[in-house]
């Protein structure tokens, strides 16, 4: 038996595995599958101030490795969630609340409504699918100082990671500019933009158009720009971007990530998650590791 | 709600471009008329959401049509024996209150799917006078299981087998002499539009089951919804996918 604790920001999870915003809810769905206390926590669906109904279907298109995702944030709102989720969330780990918002105004109110509140609050700038807000702050690195600055100042009571886009030039640069913004973690990746072409018809699947593609096709990608980030930056990393069993976690980790999220992947097997957690054990114990926040930064470059 | 890894007892064309997919559960798993299942297919991230067709003990037989490459290695590379990957049962199902009786149920397409494993529950107790609607004489399957009701009207699009016509128009056609205190539905959009511009008048409650491209098939991704009449979303894998037919935009 490994000990698979991690600290983050200063808050043990019992493990380094964490479902993704959006392909889990609030997390009570897979709880009648299994019992998520054996999460290391739970990013939860992204939340915004006022309920949101997303986009018009065809939300979800499907490529060789990869899947396509145009939800839109829809969501309950920041209140309905407070109300009805919270508190069974809390009861069974550590919550993430995942939070989006259109205007830097939005984003400071978010975060100053769940300050206290939850464990962590990761930042939405990298949301592809809405027209406004979203990846509009995630792109340039002197929007993501700003946004990531005017939502600290709001929640000086919990830690704030800041989830960023791979959309972009630098994610080195964005990484370092969430950091000088006063972020206490960054997570990566988001989801790519992407295309998929119902060739009969010559349209796109997704009624959306474009949406974000995830999968175990993105993961080398991923595991790249967890590289990158994790060297540019102080503050420790969540890795993600199509992780299926717990040798793909070890890459992000021994990549610099400090903790993982899984998310297409609970598509594919309701179970993924806790076979992820048995995975890392089982490896760890094979490999003579001790503690698998150990493995964090380890690789060594050829 | 189960993850399981099934093992396939057989999985067997049955008319054009239809198959028919049996697996054991290992165990029982109670399944109401109108749930689903979402089945894995090596090499796709998405499983395929399939109504269930029959409940019988531990197995569970889906029936499905040829549509995208996931159906179509479905039915290429699972043979008996081999390990299927199975969440379910998904969704609400059909409920059928007491006072309704004298049910139509209306198939079209795959629609009719669904609509046997609600013909195999409710014969026992209600008298169901079915509508099946397929494209043509070759798509025309499981006629034996449509005919445990009172009355089963086949119909196809070129008059092939059976009635000439829809499904929806079959059952207008019938509909002073059934004289239905309900209606219960699934086939392809255009047929229940049809459906609900028919019944529209007649105060008889219709209970349709909707299709959309899922995600995780149990209501947390919120891929799959449906517009309600009172402008919400309503998600076709959890809340539904049977609603009233009143409920939802078509």
């Amino acid at each position: 038996m490994a000990d698979l604790r991690v600290t983050l920001c200063g808050v043990e999870l019992k493990n380094p595995v964490i479902p993704a915003s959006g392909t889990f809810g609030f997390g009570r769905e897979y709880n009648e599958i299994y019992d998520i206390s054996a999460l290391g926590a739970v990013a939860t669906k992204g939340l915004t101030l006022a309920p949101r109904l997303g986009n018009p279907v065809p939300r979800i298109a499907e490529s060789r490795g990869v899947i396509l995702n145009a939800v839109g944030l829809q969501n309950p709102g920041v209140e309905r969630f407070i109300e009805d989720d919270l508190d069974w969330l809390r009861a069974k780990t550590k919550v993430i609340a995942n939070v989006a918002g259109s205007t830097l105004g939005d984003y400071a109110a978010i975060c100053k409504r769940l300050n206290g509140l939850v464990d962590f609050l990761e930042l939405n700038i990298s949301c592809p699918n809405v027209k406004c807000g979203g990846m509009a702050f995630g792109v340039r690195p002197e929007s993501i100082e700003e946004v990531t600055r005017i939502s600290k100042e709001n929640c000086p009571d919990t830690p704030l990671i800041v989830k960023l886009s791979p959309n972009v030039e630098s994610i080195a640069e964005n990484a370092r500019a969430a950091e000088r913004g006063g972020a206490d973690c960054v997570s990566l990746v988001n989801t790519f933009t992407g295309m998929a072409v119902d060739i009969e018809r010559r349209r796109p699947v997704l009624a959306n158009n474009t949406g974000g593609v995830s999968g175990a096709g993105i993961k080398p990608i991923a595991v790249r720009m967890v590289y990158e980030a994790a060297r540019a930056v102080k503050i420790p990393v969540i890795g993600m971007g199509g992780i299926e069993c717990a040798e793909d976690a070890v890459e992000f980790l021994m990549a610099g990530a400090t903790a993982v999220q899984v998310g297409t992947r609970n598509f594919t097997d309701s179970l993924a998650c806790p076979k992820i957690v048995a995975g890392l054990d089982a490896w760890c114990d094979a490999h003579g590791v001790k503690e698998v926040s150990s493995l964090t930064g380890t690789l060594k470059m050829n | 709600m189960r993850e399981i890894t099934a093992v396939v007892l057989e999985n067997k064309r049955i008319a054009e471009e239809t198959y028919c997919l049996t697996f054991a559960c290992g165990e029982e798993i109670p399944v109401r008329a109108g749930q689903f299942c979402m089945v894995g297919v090596k090499g796709f991230p998405l499983r395929r959401p399939i109504a269930v067709c029959k409940a019988e003990g531990e197995r569970i037989t889906v029936c499905y049509r040829l549509k995208g490459a996931g159906t179509h290695v479905l039915s290429e590379t699972y043979k008996m024996g081999d390990a299927l990957s199975v969440l379910l049962p998904l969704g609400n199902g059909f409920a059928l209150s007491e006072q309704e009786k004298r049910v139509a149920v209306v198939g079209g397409g795959a629609g009719v799917f669904p609509l046997i494993a609600a013909i195999r529950q409710y014969a026992p107790e209600k008298e169901l006078f079915a509508y099946m609607g397929f494209r043509n004489r070759a798509a025309v399957c499981m006629e034996y299981e449509m005919r445990r009701g009172e009355k089963l009207v086949l119909c196809t699009d070129d008059g092939s087998a059976g009635y000439r016509g829809t499904a929806v128009q079959a059952l207008m056609e019938d509909w002073e002499a059934v004289k239905p205190s309900a209606v219960i539905a699934c086939g392809p959009t255009p047929m229940l539009r049809a459906l609900k511009s028919a019944t529209g008048g007649k105060n008889v409650p219709v209970y349709v089951s909707l299709e959309e491209r899922m995600g995780c098939g149990m209501g947390a991704c919120l891929v799959c919804v449906c517009k309600k009449s009172d402008g919400q979303h309503a998600r076709v894998c959890k809340d539904g996918p049977v609603f009233e037919i009143g409920e939802v935009e078509l």
